[in-house]
């Protein structure tokens, strides 16, 4: 009996302050989440009051949030290609690097230990119109006439956003490829080259189905990444030209802070949660069969 | 490897032999111009550049900048770089950051591990409970807590603390911890806690004695990732801490330097410079061990 409790107790002090750290500042505030989704919660210190599905509803007849939907979902799209293919490439270059390895990978990884605020302030430098590095430079070899407001553009600031997000996270996506690509047994190339295959019969036959769990895990990651798009815009665009580049984190984030609208904020932020949980399992679950079928 | 040079001629005593093959290159493959790697150093410089942008602009002045953003700077300027220390008193909030960074990195390397250990050995039910349970924090996006959670923390009378911040940092890193720990505790025989057991040792005694001197290399990882994490982040902890008292960097950062529409480059860049160079250093110091603690979570 004795031992009994001991044991317990043993428990309680190993998994206590994790269980109640995370369920109560992580798991909590979440469900808490939904609960306010059913309020009329505006202003902190208002007290929130149950009215039903009246948010919910409220969500159809929205103007931004299509937008902003239709913005996230394009600069996912990008952000998922990109990082799935983009980087698959540069670390198939980057693999088959003989001399200087280390230093060339350094150089694409680097970026990636930066903050985002440094990335996005020296993306906001060079995009600027009138004094911006991009713009100096063309103007200076005589291309002035391409010169472009890249951050105030409406039809250029999405490649602006996903310039900014692929530059800062390109060096992760490629070094979890290149790290696949290291375990591929190299009597398999060996094989390949015995047989005279050419460098794209070696990547379509050996380097991509070996690279397809790892493609299953970084296109998951980079769809997370896009769908979460947030910090980003709160430091470049802010939501602007207009309403063009508002994510759905940034439109939550400016109901829920910036406007006092917490309770209608609680109930996008649902609707995102459960759709972002719906695609990320249909995505794994899509790569896994295809995975097999190889 | 030998040389792939003509055979040296005799009586002259020193290698001739270049001067009759001119091109030695295409007789030996394995001699041939490196252009891919070449290609690749140009391309790869070319991805930092932005940043040696920011180190040069850092030591002009305003004016210089806007006229010459690409060229070397005429006089070294280190006004700019004054100013971050004066007027944009950045040296309380790297002191504050330093102090989150520790403060942070010492709960996580002690809670996630001994859940971790505590998870590991259960009967299967409890077991995969608790792991599902913790494992559900990854996919759990920041905006989904955000706002729920400053109500949580004005309630509990905590807010815009610096415990509040410290709060939210654990618990927003104790999945990913114990994700990794987890995966890295597996490793480690069963037998080491048996004989443990045996000796008289309790559950509590035998993590702290045996397992976790044996945790070294995760607890590195952990360290480099949340070091990092912390202190580059500057959106949780604006948003948790507000704007009104102490900060840490990048948020003092941003506040100070950037306007939506008047900005002044010298500062930002010095400032950018300045905030960037800890990391940079220990990234060129240990280069490896960044790449592996930083890519951790997914290659497992």
């Amino acid at each position: 009996m004795r031992k009994h409790l001991q044991k317990i107790a043993a428990s309680l002090i190993l998994c206590g302050p994790a269980v109640v750290l995370y369920g109560g500042f992580i798991v909590f505030p979440a469900i808490l989440g939904f609960a306010y989704s059913l309020t009329n919660w505006n202003g902190w210190v208002n007290r929130p009051r149950y009215i039903g599905l009246t948010n919910f509803r409220d969500l159809i007849s929205d103007t931004v949030l299509p937008q902003a939907i239709r913005f996230t979902l394009f600069e996912t799209l990008l952000i998922v290609v990109f990082f799935s293919f983009g980087s698959m490439l540069l670390a198939i270059l980057l693999d088959k690097l003989k001399i200087m390895k280390g230093l060339i990978r350094g150089l694409f990884f680097y970026p990636y230990i930066l903050s985002i605020l440094v990335g996005a302030l020296l993306f906001q430098y060079m995009a600027n119109f009138r004094e911006g590095a991009v713009n100096t430079l063309l103007r200076a070899i005589g291309l002035g006439a391409f010169a472009q407001d890249w951050m105030g553009d409406t039809s250029l600031v999405a490649y602006f956003i996903f310039a900014l997000v692929a530059w800062n996270g390109l060096g992760f996506f490629t070094t979890v490829y290149l790290a696949n690509l290291q375990t591929i047994p190299t009597d398999l190339y060996e094989a390949a080259r015995i047989d005279g295959a050419g460098a794209l019969t070696v990547f379509t036959r050996i380097q991509f189905p070996m690279l397809l769990p790892t493609l299953t895990t970084n296109s998951v990651l980079a769809l997370i990444t896009g769908i979460n798009l947030f910090p980003q815009i709160v430091v470049t665009t802010q939501g602007g030209p207009g309403w063009r580049t508002f994510t759905v984190g940034y439109y939550i984030y400016y109901l829920g802070v910036l406007n006092n609208r917490q309770g209608y904020a609680a109930a996008v932020s649902f609707v995102t949660f459960v759709a972002l949980v719906g695609i990320a399992g249909i995505q794994v679950a899509l790569l896994r069969r295809r995975q097999v079928a190889l | 490897m030998k040389s792939g040079f003509g055979s040296p001629v005799s009586g002259l005593g020193f290698n001739t032999g270049f001067l009759r093959h001119p091109k030695p290159e295409t007789r030996n493959p394995r001699r041939r111009i490196p252009v891919l790697e070449a290609v690749m150093l140009l391309a790869g410089l070319l991805f930092v550049s932005p940043c040696f942008l920011a180190l040069l602009n850092s030591f002009k002045t305003l004016p210089e900048i806007t006229l010459s953003p690409v060229a070397l700077p005429k006089t070294l300027t280190f006004d700019n770089y004054a100013y971050l220390f004066t007027g944009v008193k950045l040296a309380k909030p790297m002191l504050n950051s330093l102090l989150m960074c520790i403060a942070v990195i010492l709960s996580l390397i002690t809670t996630a591990p001994m859940a971790a250990f505590s998870m590991m050995r259960r009967p299967m039910f409890t077991g995969r409970f608790l792991r599902v349970f913790f494992l559900a924090g990854l996919t759990i996006p920041f905006q989904i807590i955000m706002v729920p959670l400053l109500q949580q923390f004005r309630l509990l009378d905590i807010q815009f603390t610096y415990f509040a911040l410290l709060v939210h940092y654990v618990s927003w890193g104790l999945p990913l911890c114990i994700f990794i720990y987890s995966g890295f505790m597996s490793t480690i025989p069963k037998e080491l806690e048996e004989s443990a057991a045996i000796d008289g040792c309790g559950p509590v005694s035998t993590f702290w004695r045996i397992i976790f001197p044996l945790l070294m290399p995760c607890t590195i990882t952990v360290v480099i990732f949340w070091g990092l994490w912390i202190w580059n982040d500057f959106m949780q902890a604006f948003i948790i801490m507000g704007t009104s008292k102490g900060q840490l960097v990048f948020v003092q950062l941003w506040r100070f330097l950037s306007d939506k529409y008047v900005k002044n480059w010298n500062y930002i860049f010095a400032g950018v410079v300045v905030l960037s160079m800890p990391v940079t250093v220990l990234y060129l110091l240990m280069q490896r061990r960044f790449v592996k603690g930083l890519t951790a979570g997914a290659i497992k």
